[in-house]
């Protein structure tokens, strides 16, 4: 056979030919798409985003970085090299016939990651990935109305690991080069395009913003040896020996250092360091009537300290496989149940995520439209959005909520603007959005809250949103509630939500019964009307205790709430998690003599 | 089939970029995206074992659940009528640096399998036609050596690959009952004899990443003393892989390969806009044998002052008349204008533009000149080839094709998927990893029987020129790769990417060095025009890219003489060259800061 040279070249002739190579491979992580992770006790979800994947294969590398060259500041060649091209290109790049630029900036995005996989109690991969990633934004015209569209929104780049400031330099250099050229180009395209609209209330294109220096320690990964956490991926996914049912079992962990360096011609310098660990286990099986059912768990923390033991992690495992066979005995959901449904913190963090975040976020909607933003909330500016006795802020300066770590923590946004909080919602009032420089009508100033993922331009998205209420109910009373709400409407049974999954589907989900309140789980539950709306209007408690969901994609973020109860929400039986069984049974399993 | 409006191309280097210098966001990160796709779920570190040829883990748990399946699904209706297993378990190691940091560094150690079925009867099954990807399924398996996790994965894929080969078999049947007869009538997979074949080789010697980002650094760093190149780049790429496949017709077949190879990239633009490129290559199975370090940096050199030239050259115009193609540019032309419409698969297909379907026996070529397509080389005038191999990717082994001799078209490139008159694989159906193998290139070598030496070849040339009353010829020293289109509902055209191209002038002028020359035309009367050849053959060693993905290949030919070239301006961008010089500090000790 000939050898198979895993490089493709894409044709520079931009002919359309098969496109062949981009698709996933790996059957085991299509099916989840939910970038979750989450730590309360009883719950979640951890999945591999696709751009996080995206990121990372940007900067597949593994060269040393030199551990003397980032401990301080003035010894930074990063650094050194950004603030010398900085002042070269604000001192002279200039074209013939275009202005110059009013504002460039630069960040540098370096990352360390480990990330390793093992299925069925095999190692499937694992990889360190370094690199740097650099990403170039020049505005011409004026903060009324500048060149920030379509290519005119950056250019990114690759800069070496290595700390060689010619070599760093003459990236940038070129990099600089072509996001000016491309600003020139959108600037006119732009203003091509705003001809063709009726714009009612301009809004300007870019916020003024102080100059801040701030510069804080790099971070690195608190260890390189990994030998003893690739064991347990594999002893964890191991367990599927245990259930011949299973129809996967994976265990991985990624491990993620960031350092951040930002630099714009306004004068900020800003230089922050993150790390992220995450382990987490994930398994499929189907029931006899071949419905696919799923359970994963994330543990996460910022240090490695701060992960579970290896006993809790098997733990935590054995609890996931225990679950899957309940499942897999549990009756199906009935075809249709309309009434009370309490969910528990950690099933209203993931709801919280889902409904609340993407509309507080004050997105500049697209050349020559008129909404405010871009969310289901961009023409509720002060209405009543959720009942009155809830609040939602954002909090970035936080990080520990009720004891439990927070990963939305930082001191300026990735604008070089300074974090704030920012009180989202009061009594139920839409009160603000969360703003980035990019102005929207009436929010004419960043509220710090401008973020990126090292490719992308930065955009709102929330550090740390808290949702409380005014009226915390005390959380051991909350079924009483459930119970008493079904009575009522003479309802066998009210449901109770433990833990979601993507797509606001139900993971666990429980009958509690009037009489007796005895709890039983079933399956194939999904919500045909939890939305917005439902929010505002049939959510009636809520809890005292948060559990927090943690995301990392686009930008690490966390979202906490108490549980919730609704009194009116519908949950059908779901059609689409029917697969037809195997074919044919697993092969047997051998002697485990040679597991690790 | 071809997917509609494929294009096919071939490149020396890893990266190609022709009509945008961005390199980083056309071509540069896909590319890399791409590699990490296709190595999928990588690992590095130590390779645990180095996979042995036989008597392992992997090889048993294949032929064992292969058969496993094959007796459960045996039960099914339809029952599948062929499986077999593809498992690629190898290493790399990429580096790409340039100004002499290392940009990305990656070792990976992978182990991605395919499951390919065929459901139906070889007459017709479910890969028929546009349903043709239905045949194959990949994944990853465990790199550790654990035969249970290792025969579940496969397990797992072969009855997700049995789910889709049962639909697009149930497709297929539904449209051949509804559509009129294919005007090809030819079954969908051919019979073949099971091969077994074990190769036991000691594992090529593997690089150090430290030693080899090193390299990626010096080389790259030399790049430091020519300001006016614009952008350059080092790739380094160390492959080394063992190859399974088992059948449930009783092929077994383990291969081992190597490949090292150093690409140097170094583009720059004329104050036109005109993008110009420069690519080296070289390439080896022993990465012991690599160039020197002083023949190295002469090339690069050599790059720098071809690209200043380039630079300061003329514009090319218009132009039809004789051309003087050297052995490596005449490569790329046999292998755009010839050998993809000599794959077996374009003969048949509705989308196909089936150049030479029905020229079999008739004269395509001056009678001359010979073509043979053959992997079975390993080098050829002292060079390494690229498209070798011992078995296809369908495990039928390699055999040396005579496409066309003494100007007769003889015969076509065959995968398994036969066409009219030729029932039969010649090995050469090919893939890359997760893609249906079809016919594709292995060596193609073109070998002529009337030879002048190549420096009369050039006083021949300039008598045609006066010949023709031209000011002058064209002679194309070096090509950068090339495309071309088969099918029909797009022109049937190709372009070589020439580079060095020189005007020669009838009045003993210095040959002049021009840019921005396409050559275009249409394949069949291009091909029959060839005027007389060299006496030396040239190889062309690079990565061919296709439907079924992108294979390593060669050409190999001496130099051309063709009486009648059409040249076309190159298209170019007019993005101006950098407006701020280099950063100062080029020469600083790389720096200072280290």
């Amino acid at each position: 056979m000939s050898s198979h040279i895993s490089l493709v070249i894409l044709s520079a002739a931009g002919t359309s030919r098969s496109e062949v190579t981009a698709e996933s491979k790996d059957p085991y992580t299509r099916r989840e798409a939910h970038p979750v992770c989450r730590r309360s006790a009883s719950a979640p979800s951890l999945t591999r985003a696709l751009s996080a994947a995206v990121v990372l294969a940007l900067l597949v590398f593994a060269p040393a970085i030199s551990a003397s060259a980032a401990s301080s500041a003035s010894g930074d060649v990063v650094l050194r090299a950004l603030r010398e091209e900085m002042e070269r290109s604000k001192a002279k790049l200039k074209m013939d016939d275009v202005p110059a630029p009013y504002y460039i900036e630069y960040r540098v995005t370096e990352l360390d990651q480990f990330e390793a996989s093992a299925v069925f109690g095999a190692l499937r991969n694992q990889q360190r990935n370094r690199g740097r990633l650099l990403r170039v934004v020049v505005r011409v015209g004026d903060y009324k109305q500048d060149s920030f569209y379509g290519s005119g929104e950056g250019t990114l780049d690759l800069v070496p690991s290595d700390d060689d400031v010619f070599a760093i330099r003459h990236r940038i250099w070129l990099a600089t080069d072509r996001a000016y050229k491309a600003a020139s180009e959108a600037l006119s395209a732009k203003q091509a395009a705003l001809k063709q609209l009726k714009v009612d209330e301009p809004v300007d294109d870019f916020a003024k913003a102080l100059p801040v220096e701030a510069v804080e320690p790099l971070a690195r990964l608190s260890s390189t040896d990994f030998t003893s956490w690739i064991h347990l991926l594999e002893e964890a996914s191991a367990q599927y020996r245990t259930d011949k049912d299973l129809e996967n079992f994976e265990s991985s962990l990624r491990f993620t250092v960031e350092n951040r360096y930002f630099l714009n011609s306004e004068g900020t310098i800003a230089r922050s360091g993150h790390a992220h660990y995450v382990i987490s286990i994930a398994g499929s099986t189907q029931a006899s009537d071949g419905m696919l059912l799923q359970r994963s768990h994330a543990d996460q923390g910022n240090d490695l300290k701060e992960l579970p033991t290896r006993e809790a992690f098997l733990k935590t495992t054995a609890r996931i496989l225990e679950t899957l066979k309940l499942l897999r005995d549990a009756p199906v959901v009935d075809e249709e149940y309309r009434g009370p449904v309490l969910f528990s913190n950690d099933a209203a963090a993931t709801v919280v995520t889902e409904l609340i975040e993407p509309n507080v976020l004050g997105r500049k909607p697209q050349l020559g439209e008129n909404a405010r933003t871009t969310g289901k909330w961009s023409s509720s500016y002060k209405s009543r959005v959720l009942p009155d006795f809830i609040n939602v802020f954002d909090d970035p300066s936080i990080s520990t909520l009720s004891g439990e770590p927070l990963f939305g923590n930082y001191t300026l946004d990735d604008e070089g603007v300074k974090a704030q909080r920012v009180s989202l919602i009061e009594k139920g009032q839409l009160v603000s959005y969360l703003i980035g420089r990019q102005p929207i009508r009436g929010f004419p100033a960043s509220n710090g809250h401008g973020r990126a993922a090292a490719t992308a331009a930065p955009a709102p998205h929330p550090g740390n949103l808290v949702l409380q209420s005014t009226d915390p109910q005390p959380d051991a009373g909350l079924k009483a509630k459930l119970i008493e709400l079904c009575k009522n409407r003479e309802l066998p049974y009210g449901l109770y939500v433990e833990t979601m999954g993507p797509r606001l589907e139900p993971r666990l989900l429980y009958r509690v019964y009037t009489k007796d309140g005895h709890e039983e789980l079933v399956r194939g539950g999904v919500f045909g009307d939890l939305d917005v709306r439902s929010l505002r209007s049939d959510l009636v408690a809520a809890g005292t205790k948060p559990a927090v969901e943690d995301r990392s994609e686009p930008v690490w973020f966390s979202v906490a709430s108490p549980a919730l109860l609704f009194d009116e929400l519908e949950i059908k039986r779901s059609q689409a998690t029917k697969q037809k069984l195997p074919e044919y049974p697993p092969p047997t399993l051998g002697a485990a003599a040679n597991q690790p | 089939m071809a997917p509609k409006g494929a294009a096919f191309f071939v490149s020396p280097a890893p990266v190609h970029s022709r009509f945008r210098m961005n390199y980083i966001k056309a071509v540069f990160l896909p590319a890399l995206l791409v590699l990490v796709a296709l190595l999928g779920q990588i690992a590095l570190l130590h390779a645990q074992k180095s996979p042995a040829a036989t008597d392992d883990v992997l090889l048993a748990t294949m032929e064992k659940e292969l058969h496993r399946g094959q007796a459960e699904l045996a039960r099914q209706d339809p029952a599948p009528y062929f499986t077999s297993y593809n498992v690629t378990d190898g290493e790399s190691l990429f580096i790409i640096g340039a100004q002499g940091g290392i940009l990305s560094s990656s070792r990976a150690r992978h182990r991605s399998a395919d499951v390919s079925m065929r459901i139906g009867a070889p007459a017709l099954d479910n890969t028929h036609d546009q349903e043709r990807f239905s045949g194959i399924t990949s994944g990853q398996l465990p790199q550790r050596d654990d035969p249970d996790a290792i025969a579940r994965v496969l397990w797992h894929l072969t009855y997700e690959q049995y789910r889709k080969a049962r639909q697009a078999y149930t497709n297929v049947k539904t449209k051949t009952a509804v559509r009129a007869k294919d005007e090809d009538d030819s079954p969908d997979f051919s019979q073949e004899k099971p091969s077994t074949y074990l190769e036991k080789t000691s594992p090529a010697a593997f690089p150090e990443q430290t030693a080899w980002e090193e390299l990626a650094r010096r080389y790259s760093a030399s790049f430091r003393q020519f300001p006016e190149i614009e952008e350059s780049m080092v790739f380094l790429t160390a492959v080394r892989s063992h190859s399974y496949l088992v059948s449930t017709e009783g092929t077994k077949i383990v291969t081992a390969d190597a490949v090292f190879r150093l690409v140097i990239q170094a583009e720059t633009r004329a104050d036109d806009g005109m993008q110009l490129m420069r690519v080296e290559t070289f390439q080896s199975s022993d990465p012991t044998k690599f160039p020197a370090e002083a023949e190295v940096a002469t090339k690069v050199k050599k790059m720098a002052s071809d690209l200043s030239a380039l630079r300061a050259a003329p514009l090319a115009e218009p132009y039809s008349g004789p051309a003087l193609l050297s052995g490596r540019a005449a490569a790329v032309f046999f292998h755009e204008v010839l050998g993809h419409r000599v794959e077996g698969q374009r003969q048949r297909g509705r989308d196909e533009g089936q150049t030479f379907t029905k020229k079999v026996n008739e004269k395509i070529l001056p009678e001359f000149l010979s073509v043979a397509d053959d992997p079975t080389l390993r080098t050829l005038a002292g060079t390494e080839l690229s498209g070798f191999y011992r078995y296809d990717d369908e495990g039928v082994p390699a055999a040396r094709v005579e496409v066309v001799q003494d100007g007769i078209l003889k015969n076509f490139l065959m995968g398994r998927l036969p066409v009219k008159n030729f029932t039969n694989s010649n090995g050469h159906g090919r893939a890359q990893a997760g893609l249906m193998p079809v016919g594709r290139q292995g060596n193609l070598i073109v070998t002529s029987s009337k030879t002048i030496p190549d420096a009369q070849l050039r006083s021949r040339f300039i008598e045609e020129i006066k010949k023709q009353g031209k000011p002058y010829g064209l002679y194309f020293e070096d090509i950068q790769g090339g495309f071309t289109l088969t099918t029909r509902d797009l022109p049937q055209a190709f372009q070589v990417l020439p580079v060095m191209v020189w005007r020669v002038f009838a009045d003993g002028r210095p040959d002049e060095l021009v840019r921005g020359v396409d050559i275009v035309g249409t394949p069949l009367t291009v091909l029959t025009q060839i005027a007389a050849t060299g006496d030396t053959t040239s190889v062309f060693n690079g990565i061919c890219g296709a439907e079924s993905g992108s294979v390593p290949v060669s050409a190999a030919a001496p130099a051309m003489l063709f009486p009648d070239m059409e040249v076309q301006k190159r298209k170019y961008g007019d993005a101006r060259p950098p407006i701020l010089p280099p950063p100062p500090g080029a020469m600083d000790d790389k720096g200072g800061a280290r």
